[in-house]
């Protein structure tokens, strides 16, 4: 697809969402532009956002400068909110994660839901793999999950906080399975790894970033992985389903979005500009290295899956008993 | 490839003509935001990361690791001269460092911080070339039962914190140990004293809470005394802005202490360098044969940190060089640094890219001498700092003080706690309240809380998960001790009068 073609879809897209107004004028930033990240520098928002920018500047493809700013605080309700406040403002996009879905649920400090936003587009879905230390006992998912089965709480499970990806996967594993282990939280990925690898507790949804060397050097060994297809890095490592475990994969993704009541001619412009982004080397590179699965969906699928996961979430998090608010 | 070939290649890779200067570049830069209150090297290896992209990956990592250790050898800067601690390590730094500067001391506090930071920065070094895969595994023995019974101790140490009264040290302690409770609770994202403010769901910043309580505080209070209209006295002469031979040799102990306590938990991914600032003071006051000097302005409480939070460096770099695990914030931004530019950090990165391991590990030699050059000429002059007449240095310090706040996450919110803090402190000195233990429970209560639950998680509420694990009974024994080490000379007293 080149250029054009994807600059009239975009258009099309960015037309479709405000339903149907007649052509507009082409907005073009001339003042340096903001990209929000929820993050401290250095957080995974923060290097994916740092990572898009450079990719974007190799590219040539935006005339004015982006910047990052760092709204840290409240698991991503700060950097929500200070978007909320910028209704209209065609200078600033936000990167949005997970946790702008889930906070709002069960912090009533956190008001500020994706649906008083606009999506921009999803772009990065993360997949994760189930690991166990190397000398674990069980080899197979069928074994791991036979053994929860057999000692019901005794079993554990490292990750970070009970709204995360890893804690989901547990609930519904556990739900299919019948199958009861303890969650135990760790602020940092580098605790929960230190827990697996130091044998302190069984089991762990990592990254496959983080997992690669670990399993390449015989320190882990991965049982499944949580994703609809198998990862081209880990072709031998079945699927949850494939696994004979037929459950919702609990999605991690990442994505841009905007303030409330972007004009369809800026959403037009940052759809294209993401899209282009996406296509640049850079930016492949990135999601090469990084092990990230590429996910790039328009305004209105974006808005799609966020309300599909948002529904998702809600029966995921009652089922692990937290309290929701909303 | 054995130890010395490996560090030999190292050489001869960081003495490259660019390595040596990327080595430069980042050690300068680290100094430069480690006295700036606020910036912290993980955010300036974030900001920076983009710009080394086109650099090779040995050159970056050099560069960007310079950042982070040079950051802890500025830190103490103005820990030492305005009472405002530099970075989150130096915060220690701050009780007796600013009393040696009150007593006409600064130049020598300087010296003997970056004599320390080179002595113990060494040690970590060369700890780190020797060791780097057997400790790998003391890391990983560490669990949560072995955190809780650390931060314990670290705790227990509040007994030799307290100063004149105890009573008003816990009570400090409990201030200290109530605010690092606020925010959202890791295990069931509840938030804990919010308000309903979304401000506060992800807690308080530690540098928020020392400055304040520290730098703010220490203002009002020369303010509210009205003292002449220079801050400090600076002695005249070279020779008496550096440290006395007799200063130095008081901090024998000291320089070993911070180095070997510094080292060890650095190695840990749960704790961190303003941990092991905090536990290598307790432990030199513990075995001080002088402990009611402590914070009164004594060498050997500006070496124990100092030292410490630079062997932290060697240590912290164990767990990402040999297993890809990061301890912390900026050696997490290392870790996103490597695999960004394509290098795979991990057990075989030491086989695989030695350039890049060995060529790191040399760099941190050189670096560390770089430091002492950079930083051994700049006591005098900083020392001069103090001459400026307080009607300048009074409101320079809240303005740097604000923006240190601010720069910490960007919020306006900040500088309204910092306020907050820095009358909370002011308020505590008017009253005679010890503030060093309010500080030391908002750095460990948050992780021994933690570690607590987690242990008692992983035994299925059975408490003896703590003292049937060897090494955290044996640090809650230490912890015991220290905390009856005060009272044995009532006993003694009481036994003297009965006899």
């Amino acid at each position: 697809m080149n250029r054009r073609n994807l600059l009239t879809t975009a258009l099309a897209l960015g037309a479709a969402l405000t339903c149907g107004s007649a052509a507009q004028a082409q907005f073009k930033p001339t003042r340096p532009l903001e990209l929000v990240v929820h993050s401290g520098p250095g957080g995974g928002n923060d290097v994916m956002g740092r990572a898009l920018i450079a990719a974007i500047d190799d590219a040539k493809l935006s005339p004015v400068r982006i910047q990052i700013n760092n709204k840290v605080g409240g698991g991503g309700a700060t950097a929500a909110s200070y978007l909320a406040d910028k209704k209209g403002d065609p200078n600033v996009i936000a990167i949005f994660t997970s946790v702008w879905i889930t906070n709002p649920l069960v912090q009533q400090e956190a008001n500020v839901s994706m649906r008083d936003l606009t999506p921009i587009s999803l772009m990065v879905l993360e997949p994760a793999l189930i690991a166990v230390r190397a000398d674990s006992p069980y080899k197979s998912m069928n074994e791991l999950m036979d053994a929860a089965k057999a000692n019901p709480g005794k079993m554990k499970q490292s990750g970070g906080s009970p709204l995360a990806r890893d804690a989901l996967v547990r609930t519904v594993l556990q739900a299919k399975t019948g199958g009861r282990w303890a969650f135990i939280s760790f602020p940092s990925g580098g605790e929960r790894i230190s827990a697996l690898l130091g044998g302190h507790v069984d089991m762990m949804v990592i990254e496959p970033q983080e997992a690669g060397e670990l399993m390449r050097s015989g320190k882990l060994r991965a049982l499944a992985q949580v994703a609809d297809a198998r990862l081209p890095e880990f072709k031998d490592i079945p699927t949850l389903k494939e696994a004979g475990y037929d459950v919702p994969n609990p999605p991690q993704p990442r994505g841009i979005v905007g303030p409330p009541g972007m004009a369809p001619d800026v959403l037009a412009y940052y759809v294209d500009l993401i899209a282009r982004a996406n296509k640049s080397p850079g930016w492949q590179k990135f999601l090469r290295d990084g092990l990230l699965e590429e996910k790039l969906l328009a305004p209105k699928e974006t808005a799609e899956f966020l309300a599909g996961t948002e529904t998702q979430m809600r029966s995921i998090l009652t089922e692990s008993g937290v309290k929701l608010v909303r | 490839m054995d130890i010395m070939a490996g560090l030999a290649h190292g050489f001869s890779v960081a003495l490259m003509p660019g390595n040596l200067l990327w080595c430069f570049v980042g050690c300068f830069l680290g100094t430069v935001i480690g006295i700036l209150p606020g910036l912290g090297p993980a955010a300036t290896i974030a900001m920076l990361l983009p710009m080394t992209y086109s650099m090779s990956p040995t050159s970056g990592i050099i560069m960007l690791t310079g950042i982070y250790y040079g950051a802890k050898y500025g830190g103490s800067t103005t820990s030492i001269l305005l009472n405002m601690p530099g970075e989150s390590s130096s915060v220690v730094t701050c009780i007796d460092g600013y009393q040696m500067a009150r007593k006409g001391r600064a130049g020598a506090a300087l010296g003997i911080a970056a004599i320390a930071s080179f002595i113990a920065g060494s040690f970590g070094i060369v700890a780190l070339s020797v060791m780097a895969p057997m400790i790998s595994d003391f890391a990983l023995s560490f669990s949560s039962p072995e955190y809780f019974a650390l931060m314990a101790l670290g705790l227990a140490l509040v007994v030799l914190l307290a100063g004149d009264s105890l009573v008003k040290g816990l009570i400090a302690l409990l201030i200290g140990l109530w605010l690092t409770s606020i925010g959202t609770d890791l295990f069931t994202s509840q938030s804990r004293f919010t308000f309903g403010q979304a401000s506060l769901l992800s807690g308080l910043d530690f540098m928020v809470v020392a400055i304040g309580v520290f730098a703010i505080t220490e203002v009002l209070s020369s303010i509210s005394e009205k003292e002449e209209t220079q801050l400090l006295p600076v002695p005249k002469g070279l020779r008496n802005l550096l440290p006395s031979w007799e200063e130095l040799k008081a901090c024998r102990f000291a320089f070993a202490n911070g180095s070997i306590v510094g080292f060890i938990i650095g190695v840990l991914p749960g704790a961190g360098a303003s941990i092991a600032s905090f536990i290598s003071y307790g432990i030199e006051r513990a075995f001080s044969r002088h402990p009611e000097k402590f914070g009164t302005g004594i060498p050997e409480g500006v070496a124990a940190p100092e030292g410490a939070n630079n062997a932290d460096t060697g240590g912290a770099l164990i767990p990402l060089l040999t297993l890809g695990i990061p301890g912390g914030g900026t050696t997490a931004i290392l870790l996103s640094a490597l695999v960004l530019w394509g290098v795979k950090p991990g057990p075989l990165m030491m086989t695989e890219s030695p350039d890049i391991f060995w060529g790191l590990v040399a760099s941190l030699y050189i670096g560390n001498v770089m430091l002492l050059i950079l930083n051994l000429p700049m006591v005098p002059l900083f020392a001069q700092i103090l001459r400026i007449p307080v009607f300048v240095l009074h409101p320079l310090i809240f303005g740097v003080s604000v923006i240190g706040a601010y720069s910490v996450a960007g919020r306006v919110f900040d500088i309204i706690l910092l306020a907050g803090f820095g009358a909370l402190g002011f308020a505590m000195s008017r009253l005679k309240f010890p503030v060093a233990p309010l500080v030391l429970g908002f750095v460990l209560g948050d992780a021994m809380e933690r570690a607590l639950r987690q242990s008692l998680m992983m035994s299925q509420g059975d408490l003896s998960i703590l003292t049937s694990r060897p090494i955290s009974a044996v640090m809650l024994a230490a912890a015991v001790a220290v905390l009856f080490l005060p009272l044995l000379p009532h006993f003694r007293r009481l036994k003297a009068a009965a006899g």
